[in-house]
């Protein structure tokens, strides 16, 4: 066997890639040595447009255009932070909407990101089952807001729509079905044969590299570590709603994917006891003002801890908006968990980071 | 005989890039090729290699460093070749717009045939573009069908010789005269 090394590229354009980014993989025969990165390719200038080209009360829109995935998680950090710069208390029922949908679209995310993970280990038919299913969720987030990926369902304010009891019937009624599927896949991915044998054991990561490395959201929850941003917030009530933490030990693909199933069970937890409990009022409060100061907001997006940073100073542009991707967090810790890999499994390890690379690159 | 021509209509090949889109019409993508929208029931297949494909879907409103990638992509696809816009920012720029880093549109690099409106533009819309995009497929396949012909002597000025507008598709001469 010989010593030499040859570099493979994956990407920029790649069937197992939704988006553009490229890894250059160092390979010694199988074994992937070391990757280099480069994920730019979708850079936009959303930042940059949001203190220049629009008004403080549309760039909630314009930021949602930032990822089409979290769409909701966006926008809604966003109106968070400028709610807290104008000072006013929105009702309660409006952030018990907007836990609802922030968990519907967690549940629509995870389902896509499992069965991407499927159809690059190779199992196109379980990819072709869970994208079925998903379109119960993508039903019901079009009743409840009239669009199917981007919502503009989050105003300052409050919310854009008010639900009505027959949409709360029908979501009830659909994530139930959702439920009992969600728990078929869990069988599924722990006891089918082929599944495990490109999972298991795969792209582990372990607790100690994961706090060392700084992962975030389900890749730092499947190596055990107990971060979640919705466990740590207060302008929504995350925990009267019902949210527990799932983690996992293992730190491989299987157990990313068994996090995932079980957030997407718990999340659907989440909207019942919602819907069972939303309180009756309005859906919006007018807030007077221009934003002033500074305003720092974190949420959980599907991928982990998204954060924004608001600068105002009184007048209707802002000065400063800046955004933190949990994919870009992430990064490290994706680099390390390559090195010593097969280059046969790189695009299913990849997939099941889930990376999200218009967010990173904005 | 295996005619392939006859048979690229009931099986278009595509190719999806994403030019800097916001994943948004991405995911309307796959979710089309899926069960309830089901597109391959028209035979469609979603590859990642340009040079089988018949019908290029592009997102997104090409950022700066993804045009050079989006115009090989599309001299490597084979004639004849349909380029579908999906989306409102790839059809204008959409919301993205006048950003600093953005083209407004695939079609300032790459000729386009249809556009699909809509952010984020909804599953039945993609079918409904698709479908167009087949007819425009056949007819451009009709069109590389017909032979050329040569109509005019190549000029000859210092030494080089100019054959620009020499040749035109049979058609075309018949529409001249
Ligand atoms: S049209 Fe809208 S949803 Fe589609 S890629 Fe562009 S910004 Fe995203």
């Amino acid at each position: 066997m010989s010593k030499k090394t040859i570099n493979i590229p994956l990407g920029s354009q790649h069937i197992s890639l939704l988006e553009p980014v490229r890894f250059k993989f160092e390979c010694e025969n199988e074994k992937i040595i070391t990757v280099d990165s480069d994920v730019g390719f979708v850079h936009r200038g959303i930042e940059r447009a949001c203190t220049t080209k629009f008004k403080f009360d549309a760039i909630g829109y314009v930021v949602a255009r930032v990822c089409g995935l979290c769409a909701i998680t966006h926008s809604l950090s966003y109106t968070a932070a400028i709610e807290k710069l104008l000072g006013g208390e929105i009702t309660a029922k409006s952030k018990y909407l907007r836990i609802l949908l922030l968990e519907l679209d967690r549940i629509h995310s995870h389902m896509l990101c499992l069965s991407h993970t499927c159809e690059n280990a190779g199992f196109e038919a379980m990819f072709m089952r869970i994208m079925g299913d998903r379109e119960l969720v993508m039903e019901i987030q079009e009743l409840l807001t009239g669009n199917r990926i981007q919502f503009d369902y989050i105003s300052i304010g409050g919310v854009n729509r008010d639900i009505s009891s027959e949409i709360s019937k029908k979501i009830i009624a659909n994530l139930y079905e959702v439920k009992q599927r969600a728990l078929g896949y869990m069988d599924e991915f722990t006891n089918n044969w082929s599944l495990s044998l490109k999972f298991k054991g795969i792209g582990a990561l372990s607790l100690d590299d994961a706090y060392m490395l700084n992962a975030i959201g389900p890749l730092a929850r499947a190596s055990g570590l107990n971060i979640d941003v919705r466990n740590e917030i207060e302008y929504l009530p995350f925990d009267e709603v019902g949210f527990k933490m799932q983690t996992h030990r293992d730190g491989d693909i299987n157990a990313r994917n068994l996090v995932r199933l079980n957030e997407i069970i718990n999340s659907i937890e989440m909207c019942n006891n919602i819907l069972e409990g939303l309180p009756e009022g309005a859906i919006f409060t007018k807030l007077k003002g221009k934003p002033k100061g500074e305003a720092v907001i974190r949420f959980e997006a599907p991928r982990g801890e998204l954060m924004y940073y608001v600068k105002g100073n009184g007048t209707a542009m802002l000065e400063r908006v800046r955004i933190k991707t949990p994919t870009f967090s992430c990064i490290p810790a994706f680099s390390h968990i390559f090195v010593g890999e097969n280059y046969a499994d790189a695009p299913a390890i990849l997939a099941s980071f889930d990376p999200c690379l218009s967010c990173t690159a904005k | 005989m295996f005619n392939l021509k006859k048979y690229r209509k009931k099986s278009p090949w595509i190719l999806h890039y994403n030019a800097g889109s916001c994943n948004g019409c991405d995911i309307e993508i796959l979710a089309s090729l899926a069960p309830k929208y089901d597109l391959e029931r028209f035979g469609v297949v979603n590859t990642g290699n340009p040079k089988q494909s018949d019908i290029f879907l592009v997102t997104g409103p090409v950022t700066l460093r993804s045009r050079e990638r989006l115009v090989e992509l599309y001299m490597q696809m084979p004639e004849p070749k349909v380029v579908v816009a999906v989306g409102s920012c790839s059809c204008t720029g959409g919301v993205f717009r006048d950003m600093y880093n953005v083209e407004d549109g695939v079609d300032r690099y790459i000729p386009v045939d249809v556009y699909i409106p809509g952010c984020a533009v909804s599953p039945e819309l993609i079918i409904d573009g698709l479908v167009q995009g087949l007819e425009i497929l056949e007819q451009k396949t009709k069109e590389m069908e017909k032979p050329l012909k040569l109509f005019k002597e190549s000029t000859c000025e210092e030494g080089i010789v100019n054959r620009r507008d020499t040749a035109l598709k049979v058609g075309k001469i018949d529409e001249k005269n």
